[in-house]
Order: C-alpha cells, then sequence, then structure tokens
C-alpha cells in the first residue's frame, strides 16, 4: 500500500495501482483531485507545491491525486482491511474500506475504479456541442 | 415495562432502549468519510469490521459535532437492524426500567425518532427510536469525484 499522511485525514492507494509519484507542478495532464475537499480546504504543501499520486483511475485513465503530506509504502495485513458499512457505501463510492494500522489509527483506502479525470468527457459530449 | 438507557450530549439528556446496546465503550477512534452526511460523518473499526458512526449532536442540534479522529468520553454500540452504529455520546447514565404509564408525549421535540420523554434524574429525557432517526438520514448515492 501507498500510504499519503494527509493532516485531515489519511487515504492509501493499493501499490499495484500506483503509476508513479511525482511532484504536483510536473502534472499538466489534467487538474489534480483532492478528494478530501469535503472536509476541508487542501492543506499548504510548501513552495514546491507538494506531490501527486498518480493512479490509473476508471476505464484505465491516469488521475493525479494531491498528496498533501507525507508519503510511504508498507504491507498491510488483509485482516486489516474493512470494507465500509452498507449504510455508507453508497455515498462513498470513492472509499472502498478502511484501513487499521498497530497503533489504532485508520486510513481511508480509496476506490479507484470510481476515480475520473475532471477531463473525461461524457459519451457523445463531442457530437453536441454548444451553440452559443 | 421498557428498559431505558439514558445518555447526554452535552446538556441534553436522551434515552436509547436497552435492546438495541451491544456494548458500551470508552472513546472512540474514527475516521471521516469526504462525502458523508452530518448525521453519519465516518466510520470506526469495531470487532474486526467497519461500522458506521452517528453523531447524535448533528441531529438534536446539542453540543459541539463530532470531530475526527477522536470521540466523546463513551460510545454506545447500537444494533440497528442487520448493521452496528457507533454513537460516541458524553456520558452514560445507570440503565432503568420504566413503566408505559411513565413515558409521556414528546412534547420538547416532535421529530418522529422522538417517541416520548421520561424524567430521568430529574431531567427531561427524550426517547428517541434510532433506526427512525437513522433512515431519515440516511445518506444519499453520491457521484464519484471528478
Amino acid at each position: 500500500m501507498v500510504h499519503v499522511r494527509d493532516p485531515r485525514v489519511q487515504w492509501s492507494v493499493r501499490a499495484s495501482s500506483v503509476v508513479r509519484i511525482i511532484p504536483a507542478a510536473e502534472w499538466r495532464a489534467s487538474p489534480a483531485l483532492d478528494l478530501l475537499s469535503a472536509l476541508a480546504p487542501t492543506p499548504r504543501t510548501g513552495p514546491r507545491g507538494g506531490r501527486v499520486v498518480v493512479v490509473r483511475g476508471a476505464g484505465g485513465r491516469e488521475v493525479a491525486l494531491i498528496a498533501a503530506g507525507a508519503i510511504d509504502v508498507g504491507d498491510v495485513d488483509a485482516a486489516n482491511v474493512l470494507a465500509l458499512p452498507e449504510v455508507l457505501a453508497d455515498s462513498s463510492p470513492h472509499v472502498a474500506a478502511i484501513i487499521t494500522a498497530h497503533d489504532a489509527s485508520l486510513s481511508l483506502l480509496l476506490e479507484l475504479t470510481a476515480l475520473t479525470s475532471p477531463v473525461d468527457t461524457v459519451v457523445g459530449e463531442e457530437l453536441c456541442p454548444s451553440r452559443s | 415495562m421498557r428498559s431505558l438507557v439514558p445518555i447526554t450530549i452535552d446538556t441534553t439528556w436522551v434515552a436509547v432502549d436497552m435492546g438495541t446496546v451491544r456494548e458500551i465503550g470508552g472513546p472512540l477512534t474514527w475516521i471521516a468519510l469526504p462525502t458523508a452526511s452530518a448525521v453519519l460523518p465516518g466510520v470506526a473499526a469495531w470487532r474486526g469490521r467497519a461500522i458506521a458512526v452517528a453523531d447524535l449532536a448533528a441531529v438534536l442540534g446539542a453540543g459541539e459535532r463530532l470531530t475526527s479522529p477522536t470521540g466523546r468520553f463513551r460510545t454506545l454500540y447500537l444494533q440497528h437492524g442487520s448493521s452496528t452504529l457507533a454513537v460516541p455520546v458524553d456520558a452514560v447514565r445507570e440503565p432503568l426500567i420504566v413503566g408505559d404509564d411513565e413515558v409521556r408525549p414528546a412534547r420538547v421535540r416532535t421529530e418522529a425518532f422522538c417517541t416520548g420523554e421520561v424524567d430521568v434524574e430529574g431531567h427531561t429525557t427524550l426517547v428517541v427510536d434510532l433506526s427512525v432517526l437513522l433512515d431519515s438520514h440516511r445518506p444519499a448515492v453520491a457521484s464519484a469525484p471528478h
């Protein structure tokens, strides 16, 4: 797993889904996503602009996730990966589970197949351009 | 006769049916979900599975809202259908048994989840049905972020 210690909420993605980790300034394909923006504004990342974790999202497209915190890689016991309860699963399609750490802290395991790039188009969108 | 567990959120007294209480624990560690509702703001780990966290302060408009990762002094683990909920509270009082005639119609609040009122230690205490409460606050299906 790749873990991002975001000061708002720690989150994780499976290492096999990570394409690369790069300085945010080097990612220009599309706006990077801040999945935690509903919780609080993106923390300041310093003069170098922080990093992004580039992952394979829906349709295998690369999606950059803002990593506002320290990044580390580590193994996680499958028993410590707990699926979201049914009552919350529908409202949180981009979170697959929580991960419990040895220190009892928790991390959100992201559901990458639900992630789409901000520049992804809706099917048929190009065929119906605005007339305005 | 009804068995109730009185709890407090800030200065508000609430009682839940003893039959729904699976466990009473200490402070809760939980994690916020970005698209969750104020009533069900996040998740906690309990007995090897993830369970939803309910914030009664958000429902009742009493006291400060929960802030991840810490809860309140005590936590009620309540059974709701096939699900278990973690409900952080400020205090849990001694369970009590009351006669049906001691439960008055709710006057302080009239929402559907308020099924009555009883007097506990001199405090007007709302008897709440969390299944009604949570069904009415079940979060809407969210779209994936983009």
